[in-house]
């Protein structure tokens, strides 16, 4: 596999007014890694994900995609081919039927009228039941997708991504209101479904333990810094343990 | 500032209660509030509700005023949806990227929607009968535009408040402002639309029924001419037609809820 780095991050910081979130971070993503983003709450997953995601804009340092600037990114539709986002389950629009909702992963590359037009005939139906059927829910098409459960909602996410194709998958606590046995179907299915499709994936969890058995490199972030950055199979129970630590009584 | 806004809403029905109070003092009691015939009439009114005529002619003519103030109230309706529809969307400000010009389009377009609902449907139809003369066409304007101001409200307070998680969603897998209208506004807002569409529809009978008071045609205008000859059960008659239009509006937007919750 030749070594690509697809994002490059530099010294980069970002403010709250006078709450530091992150303070000069530096790392490189290569293509195709598995990366999870650990650490315990307000150490700054999610504002470094909202960074990626150009949702939020860092206050110094830089941010390289494919080597290029996020600026060069500011088009909706080009940034969607690059990159893709996943949350917890209230990313789908519920009114909707569930083949709308991943054909919808399509809009960046339908116009106006196609789109419309097909709410009322679906297009590229074959693409979509396959989708559906790699998420292991191929009955599901025309079913209204807030009678879906939590789980079938976040394979349907899935599914979305999927036709959307994104080179970059960022996954904001893609479990975070499943219970076990949901959460690590639809981990397992993310991680195996990004390796078909080569792409890199960066998720922020709060349980350790998916992160150490779905993905290949471990981020911690501890008050806005890195704390680590290894490989999951080199990380200690030590370290773990001092990462959620407690402030220590002084 | 919690407790401070509590203090100031009990300060504030203090206040209400004491003006209602001294409103009672405006009050003229020792004459009656009603005149000393009212009483008789009022039984008498009452008395014809037992007794509605159902002759043959009063009948047909019931029908046939029903037939209109359901067709004015329908017509009035659907051109206050397209209009509702359009100034509403419009109104939301989800279509422009920008802040600023986000502000200003929800500005003007909120403007225009007051200035058509402002305006009671009674004082539109006095204006279009100035204008139009008698013609249906002033029924169906007069209805259309404070209706159409009052859905393009609602309709663009709906919009807003649709949650924001699966909009950005849909932003992030490319979708254009339009785009997200179709895929993410509109399909989380439809269902309360419809009902609130349907509502609408049943307010716009009757009030269809009222404006044709001002001589348009319709069960308000028979109202009136019974009322004139003092003919109570004939009223009655043109009530309870006015009543079943509303009760079986009312059964259908019940029907439509039911299968769209399915």
């Amino acid at each position: 596999m030749s070594e690509q780095n697809i994002i490059e991050i530099n010294q980069i910081s970002k403010n709250y007014e006078r709450k530091i979130a992150l303070s000069s971070l530096s790392f490189v993503v290569q293509k195709g890694e598995l990366i999870a983003l650990i650490g315990p709450s307000g150490a700054g997953k999610t504002t470094l994900l909202n960074l990626l995601a150009s949702i939020l804009e860092a206050d110094s340092g830089e941010l390289l995609v494919d080597g290029k600037p996020m600026s060069q990114f500011s088009d909706q539709k080009k940034r969607a081919k690059k990159i893709g986002i996943i949350r917890q389950q209230f990313d789908l629009v519920g009114q909707l039927a569930v083949i709308h909702n991943v054909l919808a992963g399509r809009l960046a590359d339908w116009g106006f009228f196609k789109s419309l037009f097909n709410l009322f005939i679906p297009q590229e139906k074959q693409a979509a039941t396959t989708a559906l059927k790699r998420v292991g829910l191929p009955d599901k098409l025309y079913e209204r997708t807030s009678n879906l459960s939590g789980g079938e909602q976040q394979r349907v996410a899935l599914a979305r991504l999927l036709m959307q194709k994104p080179e970059i998958i960022l996954a904001d606590e893609p479990v975070a209101s499943l219970d076990p046995a949901r959460a690590d179907d639809v981990l397992n299915m993310l991680t195996k479904l990004a390796k078909e499709e080569q792409q890199t994936v960066i998720a922020s969890l709060h349980s350790v333990d998916y992160a150490r058995k779905y993905f290949t490199r471990l981020i911690a972030l501890k008050n806005g810094e890195i704390f680590f950055d290894l490989p999951s199979d080199q990380v200690t129970d030590e370290q773990l343990e001092e990462l959620y630590q407690l402030k220590e009584l002084s | 500032m919690l407790s401070f806004d509590l203090h100031k809403r009990k300060f504030l029905t203090v206040f209400l209660l004491l003006l209602f109070a001294w409103s009672l003092m405006g009050v003229n009691w020792r004459e009656g509030v009603m005149h000393s015939s009212g009483i008789g009439t009022a039984a008498e009114i009452f008395a014809a509700m037992f007794t509605p005529d159902l002759s043959l002619d009063i009948l047909l003519l019931a029908v046939e005023s029903s037939w209109l103030t359901l067709a004015y109230a329908t017509a009035g309706m659907s051109l206050a949806l397209i209009l509702a529809l359009i100034f509403g969307i419009l109104a939301s400000g989800v279509l422009s990227s920008g802040k600023h010009s986000r502000t200003l389009m929800k500005g003007s377009f909120r403007g225009v929607l007051g200035f058509m609902r402002a305006i009671h449907e009674l004082v539109w139809a006095w204006l279009f009968v100035a204008s139009f003369g008698l013609s249906p066409y002033a029924a169906i304007f007069a209805l259309a535009i404070p209706y159409g101001g009052i859905l393009g409200r609602i309709f663009a307070d709906m919009i807003n408040d649709v949650p924001e998680e699966p909009i950005k969603a849909l932003r992030a897998t490319g979708a254009s402002r339009l785009q997200c209208l179709f895929y993410g506004y509109l399909p989380s807002v439809k269902n309360s639309m419809i009902s609130y569409t349907m509502y609408r529809y049943e307010c716009a009978v009757r009030s269809s029924a009222i404006m044709s008071f001002v001589g348009l045609g319709g069960l308000g205008y028979q109202i009136q001419l019974s009322l004139d000859d003092l003919l109570y059960d004939e009223v009655w008659t043109f009530l309870y037609f006015l009543i079943i239009l509303v009760v079986v509006i009312d059964g259908w937007s019940n029907m439509l809820r039911r299968r769209m919750a399915q």
